[in-house]
């Protein structure tokens, strides 16, 4: 087993003791019933895709500055970990509020701008498959990067002057009990560990990606070279 | 400064009297938002009654799209002739070609604006009011700076016409939402007209700021 598959064992063996905690540990909500336990990984996962984007964002600064590899890895692996979470929030907040608010779907504030967040950082993987490999690709998306993760709040902004259902933050509130903040906090500490291991081995695969495609550009230059030379 | 604001009245001058002589961009648009009104009294099946609740909608919807063509369109001939290599290798600041060419889409978007809000008011019997047509002018400005950019940006990869409206429609939903608020109220909705266009105001600011510096990294490559 190499390091990176130890460290994706890792990140199992947490999610499956979060998993653990939530369902054995953490009481039965009295109002919501078995349905609150959504919300552990919920939150979690919407704080790891923040996590992700802001990787994207200090990356694709970092990489305009001085054109830092790197960083620019980096940004890549953070922006397709945080898009994941971003499903996963968005999926767990539907499969809640079908029971609860009795649709999977309204137009508040957060949901309009969690919404916006997948669609801003999806794009940002498209402009990096269809973008020009190599500086062009990366100046550009570093370019969406930045602007997505400024446009997110200010949509969340904007639609909370007119409309909003989401129930506020009960965890600065102090509206929890014990036991299911303890579960909450050991959850989000696990989510965001799995985060990191997955930036980090996707940084390994963008790193060996680029090595291959160097290799391919070298061998084309040698070749086209090679082919190029007179034969007599 | 003088001398950067030279260069993008210049450009702009150039972009727009290149559009008089041939005078594409600005026909089609009409065209396209009318045909657009066309189809959403056909979707809708508009009456009196219920006209000034769809209509905002269908005049953003019409807006937005047209946008995406007439920034799409800004770089289109640049690309087809090269020639934007060329105005990038002139003393000229990159900002500066970007402005103009930004004011340049703005006024035509404006140009198209100025048939689809009328043909509104002739088809969908709503107001023709200085508030409508101030909301619509304030989201323009932010929208034609960012839709400029990223047409500036796309306008050399491929795939062009998927990237464009994939990122720009997400990055328009600020104004979107403040500039359908406050056409809705000045059509008759009830809310609060001011602080929608205070919304627009700050949103304006905001992204100009941003582009302007983003320009430099765009344009660049």
């Amino acid at each position: 087993m190499n390091r990176y598959e130890k460290a994706a064992a890792g990140g199992v063996a947490l999610m499956l003791a979060a998993a653990a905690a939530i369902f054995l540990f953490a009481p039965t909500d009295a109002l919501q019933g078995p349905v609150q336990r959504i919300f552990y990984l919920h939150v979690s996962a919407a704080i790891a895709a923040y996590g992700c984007f802001a990787v994207v964002l200090v990356g694709g600064a970092i990489y305009l500055r001085n054109g830092s590899l790197v960083a620019d890895r980096f940004a890549r692996a953070g922006a397709l970990v945080g898009l994941v979470f971003t499903t996963v929030t968005l999926v767990m907040g539907m499969l809640w509020a079908k029971p609860i608010w009795g649709t999977y779907w309204t137009w508040d504030a957060r949901l309009t701008s969690t919404l916006v967040l997948w669609i801003i950082y999806a794009g940002y993987l498209m402009v990096r498959r269809l973008a020009e490999p190599g500086r062009q690709a990366a100046r550009f998306a570093a370019v969406v990067g930045i602007f997505g993760f400024i446009d997110v709040p200010v949509v969340h902004f904007s639609v909370t002057w007119w409309r909003t259902v989401h129930p506020g933050p009960i965890i600065v509130n102090d509206a929890l009990p014990p036991e299911m903040l303890a579960t909450f906090f050991f959850t989000m500490a696990c989510t965001l560990v799995l985060a990191a291991v997955m930036i980090g081995i996707r940084y390994r695969i963008e790193t060996l990606t680029d090595g291959a495609e160097q290799t391919v550009t070298e061998l084309a230059r040698v070749v086209g070279a090679r082919d190029a030379e007179p034969v007599n | 400064m003088t001398n950067s604001f030279a260069v993008a009245v210049a450009v702009a001058r150039k972009d727009l009297i290149a559009e008089w002589r041939t005078r594409e961009l600005v026909p089609a648009l009409a065209q396209f938002v009318i045909l657009a009104l066309v189809i959403a009294n056909f979707g809708f099946q508009i009456d009196s009654r219920n006209a000034p609740s769809i209509a905002p909608g269908v005049l953003w919807l019409a807006l937005v799209f047209a946008g995406l063509v007439a920034f799409g369109r800004a770089f289109a001939a640049e690309r087809e002739q090269a020639s934007l290599e060329a105005l990038m290798m002139t003393p000229a600041s990159p900002v500066a070609i970007f402005a103009g060419k930004a004011l340049a889409a703005t006024l035509l978007l404006i140009g198209c604006e100025a048939v689809l809000l009328p043909a509104l008011a002739l088809f969908f019997g709503t107001p023709l009011s200085v508030q409508v047509v101030a909301a619509v002018l304030l989201a323009t400005i932010g929208m034609a700076a960012l839709g400029c950019l990223f047409a500036a940006m796309v306008a050399r990869v491929r795939a062009r016409e998927l990237l464009l409206p994939l990122l720009t429609l997400p990055l328009w939903i600020p104004f979107i939402v403040a500039g359908g608020q406050a056409v809705q109220v000045a059509m008759g909705a009830t809310g609060n007209y001011d602080q929608a266009m205070a919304l627009l105001v700050d949103f304006d600011i905001l992204f100009v700021v941003l582009t302007s510096l983003a320009a430099r990294f765009v344009l660049d490559e």
